[in-house]
């Protein structure tokens, strides 16, 4: 493992399409370093396929195919079975997915590619909404969270569904989480996926200003206090075991975290404090954050 | 013919799987779904039994059938399934884009309706794609599906652009006849291996396949497309041609039977329907028969040379085994549209919808028919 967090082999072209801020640039530059030149990424829609460049543009030094929104998995299966019935069984077969893609329309095709084991890796970036289409709620919004089409009091009142359970469920060979905050927590989970032969899935939490209502220069902080609150833990499941990577030693409360982002603004009265009716929700969500946290093997003791 | 080839008796779903075997096929996503389902279950076996070289994948739906089948295509590998009715309908977005991405994909697609429930033969399914941007052939038995579906991907590969070869259920794909099992050599004479072009992924040369194209530009795409299908008959024509040098069976983008200066009524049809209207022919010295083999694009060049020796009152019945939520069925629009600016009298008889039986004496019920001063269609035998 590297501490090195330089990009060595630069595939992504400067001149970003992504909003300020935006993680997808910053994944995907980390992602084309460890993965190289001898790799084919499939992208369905969402916010990377602009960000990726419009007809006659290539945002990466790589071949892209620009897949049918419910059919990244399926699609890069195919690419997958083309390169090997020609003998090109060494290059990677890279999806990059949203969370709309992956948790919803994409759903079907990614638990099939997952369940043959195709060889192939699928990387989602979470920023839990619609957001190339304009902040829509996506069945990975989180609880507490407004977006268009769960406006003001009709913020989102469920939990997000719970992918890694999923993923999990297909025993596949190599999955985890990666945060954008923890970069050689990241690299080494990209170096890991590479390793692996077979389906790979890497979800990573999704960094997004405009959708989020946070600040560009507040990305990285609230990714880290995403982690710190056990809100977005950093796992890897190997052989049907979860691996915490980060433990925090004091996690902070999960309402630090949401605080930062204006998605959440209407849970905090203006002058910070909680009113009745919202305090329930955010108790709500610092349990379901506690509980998922016991579930994947953390423990609470210490907060 | 350059030499005899074997007959064996298969059945219209054999055939094809066979077909897809000696066109070397690469890749085979597949979903099951009735009466296809043969067709993929006989790939298998022959995968299994060491005599077909290829990777059949149990998908988990058709949408994801097409979609894989799209991706291993644009690796350059030669890629073929099959569907039929509902599996046709949920891959209606990835056929665009299959069409749209110029992918010289070829399918067997084995017709049948949708609601009410029904897996009998009917060509809903499939004229219903009609504007997907692919090739359409309809064969009228096992072995010119088998020949339609190596003819397929040598247009499919000239021209990119995507071919769907339809069957009839089960009057075709589950009966058994007689088929011409050509020798894989001479396929493979007549097929070559799939050249690499510029639309295929090759790490090499990167390249950006199907971003976002903005408007001034989009329209240049269709025209390329457009293009291609103007050709599209023609090449059929060329590569019956090329076809017959070599197997000794002739292919058109139509036929034409006992249609001349003479002939005062001719019955346009398709698939099954036209094998039982050359039996009722020989009652009917009067009669002729048009078969649409091709009918995406619909071969208006064929047909407007056939009809310059029909005389004006011919009349024209166009059989329609399908509904289109239109008062006239598929054929019977498409053949207006490829007689207009002529007179010739034409109705329109919906026949065997739902897979109802079509015997000799519908079609002479057809053919006696007083359509009197009617024009709209009739739905005969109901």
């Amino acid at each position: 493992m590297t501490n090195n967090f330089y990009i060595e082999q630069e595939m992504m072209y400067s001149g970003s399409l992504g909003c300020r801020g935006c993680g997808w640039s910053m994944m995907v530059r980390y992602i084309s370093d460890i993965f190289g030149e001898d790799t084919v990424y499939v992208v369905p829609a969402c916010c990377f396929s602009i960000i990726a460049g419009p007809y006659p543009m290539n945002a990466l030094k790589n071949n892209i195919v620009h897949s049918l929104f419910a059919a990244s998995a399926a699609t890069a299966s195919g690419v997958r079975a083309g390169l090997d019935a020609q003998g090109k069984n060494k290059t990677q077969v890279v999806v990059l997915a949203g969370d709309g893609g992956t948790f919803d329309i994409g759903l079907q095709a990614l638990s099939g590619a997952a369940v043959r084991n195709e060889n192939i890796v699928y990387i989602c970036n979470n920023n839990g909404a619609y957001m190339n289409t304009g902040i829509q709620s996506s069945s990975a919004t989180p609880m507490g969270a407004v977006t268009t089409t769960e406006p003001s009091v009709h913020f989102k009142k469920n939990n997000p569904k719970d992918l890694m359970a999923i993923i999990k469920a297909h025993q596949v060979p190599y999955s985890a989480t990666a945060s954008l905050a923890f970069l050689e927590d990241y690299r080494m989970k990209l170096q890991m996926a590479k390793k692996h032969y077979g389906f790979r899935f890497l979800m990573v939490d999704g960094i997004c200003p405009p959708g989020h209502k946070i600040e560009p220069e507040d990305a990285i902080k609230v990714a880290r206090l995403a982690v710190n609150s056990n809100a977005f833990p950093l796992f890897e499941i190997v052989e049907g075991k979860n691996k915490i990577n980060h433990r925090p030693e004091n996690p902070i409360p999960v309402t630090e975290y949401l605080r930062l982002q204006g998605r959440f603004k209407h849970l905090f009265s203006t002058n910070g404090n909680r009113d009745n009716r919202n305090s329930e929700i955010l108790e709500d969500i610092q349990r379901n954050v506690d509980e998922r946290w016991i579930e994947l093997g953390g423990n609470i003791f210490n907060i | 013919m350059t030499e005899v080839q074997p007959i064996q008796v298969i059945k219209g779903n054999t055939a094809a799987a066979v077909a897809a075997k000696l066109c070397r096929v690469k890749y085979i996503p597949a979903y099951p779904i009735t009466p296809q389902t043969t067709i993929i279950e006989e790939i298998a076996s022959m995968i299994a039994k060491k005599e077909m070289d290829a990777n059949m994948v149990n998908m988990e739906s058709e949408h994801s059938v097409f979609s894989a089948a799209l991706g291993s295509s644009m690796t350059g590998a030669r890629t073929f399934t099959a569907t039929s009715g509902q599996g046709l309908f949920y891959a209606h977005e990835v056929l665009h884009a299959i069409a749209h991405f110029r992918q010289p994909i070829v399918i067997c697609n084995v017709g049948r309706p949708s609601i009410p429930w029904n897996i009998w033969a009917d060509q809903s399914d499939s004229l219903s794609q009609r504007d997907t941007g692919w090739l359409q052939f309809y064969g009228e038995s096992s072995q010119e599906i088998l020949d339609s579906i190596i003819q397929g991907y040598k247009i499919a590969e000239k021209l990119s652009l995507p071919v769907m070869v339809v069957s009839d259920a089960f009057y075709q794909s589950h009966t058994s006849e007689n088929v011409n099992v050509p020798e894989q050599e001479l396929v493979d004479s007549y097929l070559p291996q799939r050249k690499i072009s510029e639309n295929t992924i090759q790490v090499e040369s990167p390249k950006s396949f199907g971003g976002l194209v903005p408007p001034e530009i989009y329209d240049r795409f269709n025209k390329l497309h457009w293009e291609a299908m103007n050709i599209a008959e023609e090449e059929t024509i060329q590569a019956g041609k090329e076809f017959s040098k070599i197997f000794g069976r002739e292919y058109g983008a139509v036929e034409a039977v006992n249609i001349n200066q003479n002939t005062k009524t001719i019955l346009v049809a398709l698939s099954t329907i036209t094998t039982t209207i050359r039996g009722v022919l020989a009652k009917y010295p009067e009669v002729g028969l048009l078969k649409i083999r091709l009918f995406r694009p619909f071969p208006v060049i064929s047909i407007t040379e056939i009809m310059k020796s029909v005389s004006p009152e011919c009349r024209m019945i166009t059989i329609d085994r399908n509904y289109m939520g239109e008062k006239e069925g598929c054929v019977h629009q498409e053949m207006k549209r490829a007689l207009y600016g002529k007179n010739f009298p034409i109705y329109d008889v919906y026949a065997g919808v739902g897979g109802k039986d079509v015997p000799p004496e519908t079609i002479e019920r057809i053919i006696n028919f007083d359509f009197g001063q009617n024009v709209d269609p009739v739905w005969i035998d109901i």
